[in-house]
């Protein structure tokens, strides 16, 4: 016994570290891709006329500006009908090395960066085609062992590694690109797509399959994407990356668009998957865990306490733990045959709409998605639901004078007062998608979709240019036009 | 934390033990999911490979087709298929072998036991793809009569398909030979 143990341990040990088969070394290709398409877009939804003033500038008055509010403020009406164009360009580099060794890196370079116009000055001004770097890693792989990727990538939970999640038809249906055409309205926008978790820096080990298995795991300092310290002047501040306690910081549960800045720290994603077949259908099941810790709030000043049951003063530089971690399961399958796919998806756990950390004492999300496609010929048409419940606003609020001495969260709850707006109820948000596509050449689609979209929240005004208190928000879209990718 | 940590060592450990199976192989780069908008559009212009090469060769085409490095560029046929053409009537002389057409004939030959007897192949090779009815053979036998001359004789009918087999099993055997060098 003992000698077939060592022999094993040898034969296993040759496999993993001796010389692998004499392979031809292929020296690096570099290769240009990407993707462009044009929509026609016509949109009904809720939020497109404000009644009441809104406080944006009605125009930039030149030099100095700034977009400070204007003193008058103004109104708008949106129309129903839009054109959108977008366009990403990606570099791949793909080697190998002598031993076996795959290397290479991935760049993304997208033209959508900015979601809003900055009009800065009258002669000073960012346009919404500016370019930003994607994703963007590199990865080193073995046949044996796997492959690590290192940048700013998704993990494996946050698009890797998913089952169950039906998006190929159409632009993706409700995971789709509807939202090009939707203003935020209290965000009537789906945000629960896996890829929605971000391409935060971090470093990601993916495993050989084995027997139909294969899983990755990752890890990920903080939210943060790129170069530099996101430091905005020459002193620790909230902005830069590596803080992880500072001065409104409960301000970030949500990540705040554009400059990815958010409350995540320590994120680390966990996914396994099987894929194989049965008698002629394919199967793929997935599951995954992402957790995290939190930045925690600061206190900048000494703060003297009026809770009468806990009286005192809070130091100025007390750390509080406002948000819980992430801490969210996903399992999805999905089966493939006869040119149908079908498949459905669970997500649980501590996370806001926006895969954020909720405050101390708030809902879990929990959320349903199912699909079904058909591909045949050039033809592929398909469907999708998502319905899921969340924290609205929130159950409290960050205000530590309130919540007094030896408080380590700052938080009190929220109250609501008769008939006005109201952030306690729980939030629903339920849509569905239906789309076709046509091949009129490899890599040209003509595409159609409709997509249906409700957020309800009961008592919470989500519409505040509406006068009352609007529980609801609405989106519809249908979108045509083409796409390419080369 | 501490579970999680646990967890991840236990995948580790799994990752190395999966390593030393036989059932183990490598996870392409397409096989994972991507939430580019580019990745969402099926096919490319470009054809099978990822993006348009600007520098570099590319070597990354599927086993067997056209471009695949495993038979060398420029076939207009499948290269397994061809090199297990070669190999399985290279025992008979060669007369001439079109790679952009898929045609390989043979001279005659004579077995050496059967001086009196003499064969001839003609194999042809008609798509780019592995599979079993993209090859063709015709065998011709001849036999010498008293006065010495060659005369045209029917082949035993299996002998066409036998080789076309034997063709087939070698294209096999290439093919996961070039698989597993990868």
């Amino acid at each position: 016994m003992r000698k077939i143990l060592l022999g094993t341990t040898a034969v296993v040990g040759a496999a993993l570290l001796g010389p692998s088969l004499a392979q031809a070394q292929e020296a690096p290709t570099v290769r240009i891709g990407g993707f462009f398409r044009s929509y026609y877009g016509y949109i009904q939804q809720t939020g497109t006329e404000s009644v009441t003033n809104n406080t944006i500038p009605t125009n930039v008055s030149g030099v100095g500006a700034n977009q400070a509010p204007d003193a008058s403020n103004h109104r708008a009406r949106l129309g129903k009908h839009d054109f959108s164009t977008n366009a990403e360009v990606h570099v791949f580099v793909n080697g190998k090395a002598a031993n076996g060794l795959t290397y290479g890196a991935v760049i993304e370079i997208n033209f959508d960066q900015q979601e809003g116009r900055s009009i800065d000055q009258r002669r000073g001004s960012t346009g919404k085609t500016t370019a930003a770097l994607d994703e963007a890693y590199a990865f080193i792989a073995m046949p044996q062992l796997g492959q690590i990727r290192f940048g700013d990538e998704d993990g494996p939970l946050g698009g890797l590694m998913n089952a169950g999640v039906i998006t190929n038809f159409g632009t993706g249906g409700i995971y789709g690109e509807w939202e090009d055409f939707v203003t935020r309205q209290r965000a009537a926008r789906t945000q629960t797509a896996p890829g929605g978790l971000g391409d935060s820096t971090k470093i990601i080990y993916l495993s050989p399959q084995f027997f139909g298995f294969d899983f990755g795991a990752s890890f990920a300092p903080n939210y943060n994407e790129g170069a530099d310290t996101g430091c905005t002047n020459d002193v620790a501040s909230g902005w830069c990356d590596r803080a992880y306690a500072f001065t409104g910081a409960s301000n970030f549960g949500i990540a705040a668009a554009g400059p990815n800045q958010a409350a995540r720290r320590n994120e680390y994603q966990l996914a396994a998957r099987w894929r194989g077949s049965f008698g002629g259908v394919g199967l793929a099941i997935a599951g995954g865990y992402i957790g995290s810790t939190a930045k925690r709030e600061l206190t900048a000043a000494n703060i003297t306490s009026t809770n009468p049951n806990a009286p005192g003063v809070i130091a100025s530089g007390t750390q509080h733990r406002v948000f819980n971690n992430l801490n969210v399961w996903t399992i999805g399958a999905q089966a493939t045959a006869y040119g149908f796919t079908v498949g459905a998806n669970w997500t649980y756990g501590d996370a806001n709409f926006f895969w954020g950390n909720t405050f101390r004492g708030d809902r879990p999300m929990n959320q349903y998605m199912v699909g079904l496609s058909y591909t045949n010929g050039p033809f592929t048409i398909g469907a999708n639901y998502v319905f899921g419940t969340f924290e609205g606003g929130s159950r409290s609020a960050y205000n530590p004078a309130a919540a007094g001495v030896g408080s380590t969260t700052g938080l009190v709850p929220n109250t609501c007062a008769p008939g006005a707006s109201c952030t306690l109820a729980s939030m629903r948000r339920w849509g569905y998608g239906i789309g076709g596509n046509y091949r009129l050449a490899p890599g040209l689609d003509l595409i159609a979709e409709w997509v249906s979209y409700r957020v309800f929240e009961r008592n919470r005004d989500l519409d505040p240019v509406q006068p009352g208190i609007q529980s609801r928000a609405n989106a519809d879209v249908f979108l045509t036009g083409v796409r390419l990718a080369f | 934390m501490r579970h999680a940590s646990r967890l991840a060592l236990a995948l580790a450990l799994l990752g190395l033990a999966a390593a030393a199976c036989g059932e183990t192989r490598s996870v392409r780069n397409d096989e994972y999911g991507d939430d580019s908008r580019r990745a969402r559009v099926q096919g490319r212009l470009s054809g099978a490979s990822d993006g348009l090469v600007i520098f570099g060769v590319d070597r990354s085409r599927p086993p067997g087709s056209a471009g695949d490095p495993g038979g060398g560029p420029g076939l207009g046929v499948n290269a397994y298929l061809w090199r297990a053409t070669l190999d399985t009537l290279s025992f008979m002389p060669l007369a001439s072998a079109d790679p952009f057409g898929g045609v390989i004939i043979t001279d005659w030959y004579s077995p050496p036991a059967e001086p009196g007897e003499r064969f001839r192949a003609t194999a042809y090779l008609l798509g780019r793809t592995l599979r079993s009815d993209n090859v063709r053979v015709s065998v011709f036998r001849q036999v010498r009569d008293r006065n010495g001359n060659w005369v045209d004789q029917p082949v035993s009918p299996g002998t066409a398909a036998a080789l076309e087999d034997s063709i087939l099993a070698r294209a096999r055997e290439l093919r996961s030979q070039s698989l597993a060098a990868r």
